[in-house]
């Protein structure tokens, strides 16, 4: 494993743990426990999908915009019901907030990169459902 | 706004913007563009980014609707170990004649043409009988959770630039052209892709 593959891939993990905390955060901020749990993930959902938009724009030109914006997308939108889910429930400490908020954002994080070990440079002629749904050399 | 103008304002930021990308995927690009032969053209140089993944030796030229990007590009252009010559102009209206070409190479190009298919049979038409065509795209993922949030995004991408949701690989289709290989580079959002005008029956 080369560094850059290393420099890259600790990368994305310390943006995964960002967009993580920053949505942790933020959803603390607004959803009081004891709030309703539907509203409140949409609200968290809306969040997070604003936050990772912020977090990716800003990390962009330094990991490359698809390599940030979608595991960010995932983190953002998922981790910020979730973690709306569990405020509307209880209240819970910073500590608490940003602890999950990173191990979230890093483990999506890693799933996507294993999502794109499976993917990567696989041809057309290897998918057993052809890419993007046609024959493939048809 | 004008799409000259946005890719004028473009040139100033797109370097910075485009920094880890293109250490991420230069390799990529390397490999695909290897393939190129012959007179070339390459579509959207933008910054000129891209011209160090050309192998040598090769007749390029090189193209792109704003004049900003290509005075950018002018300094790498100049140190291609081949011809490479650039000019502005919109892939949906190439001055080219018919069949002047053997390859023609993309880089994240159809993913802001107003009209993709239109400028694809433009290459299909200045590409000879049999000539390929090479592109490094990204375009809507097949899984639909991440499909739909790349709708999604477009609404704010193509505000600063490209669309993400687009289905370049049927536009080839559509254009005309014979895809001979896709390889996914990211995920299936980023796709290298070769595809042939076929031979006249």
């Amino acid at each position: 494993m080369n560094a850059k593959r290393v420099l890259f891939g600790a990368g994305d993990c310390t943006a995964g743990a960002l967009v993580g905390v920053a949505t942790a955060l933020a959803v603390r901020a607004v959803v009081p426990a004891g709030a309703d749990m539907v509203g409140a993930m949409m609200v968290g959902m809306v969040i997070g999908t604003l936050v990772h938009l912020v977090v990716g724009i800003a990390l962009t030109p330094l990991l490359g915009m698809f390599e940030t914006m979608v595991p960010g997308m995932f983190i953002g939108m998922y981790g910020g019901m979730f973690f709306a889910m569990r405020d509307s429930m209880q209240a819970v400490g910073i500590a608490t907030a940003v602890s999950v908020g990173a191990v979230f954002g890093v483990a999506v994080t890693l799933g996507i990169a294993f999502w794109n070990i499976q993917l990567r440079h696989l041809t057309n002629a290897e998918f057993r459902l052809p890419l993007g749904g046609h024959e493939p050399g048809a | 706004m004008n799409l000259r103008k946005k890719w004028d304002r473009a040139s100033i930021t797109y370097d910075l913007l485009t920094f880890g990308e293109d250490l991420r995927q230069g390799d990529d690009k390397r490999t695909l563009f290897s393939r190129a032969r012959g007179r070339t053209i390459f579509v959207a140089v933008g910054t000129g980014a891209d011209i160090k993944y050309f192998p040598p030796g090769l007749d390029v030229i090189a193209l792109d609707i704003s004049a900003r990007m290509i005075e950018r590009a002018r300094q790498k252009a100049a140190l291609y170990e081949g011809r490479f010559e650039l000019g502005v102009m919109d892939v949906q209206q190439l001055e080219f004649a018919d069949e002047s070409f053997d390859t023609a190479v993309t880089a994240c190009t159809f993913c802001s043409v107003p009209d993709p298919v239109r400028g694809l049979r433009e290459l299909f038409r200045v590409l000879k009988p049999g000539g390929q065509l090479l592109m490094f795209e990204h375009m809507r993922s097949s899984n639909p959770m991440v499909g739909l949030a790349l709708d999604a995004m477009t609404y704010v991408s193509r505000l600063l630039g490209p669309d993400l949701n687009r289905d370049t690989v049927t536009n080839v289709r559509r254009a005309g052209f014979q895809i001979i290989r896709e390889q996914n580079v990211y995920l299936d959002i980023v796709r290298a892709i070769e595809a042939r005008k076929p031979h006249a029956s």
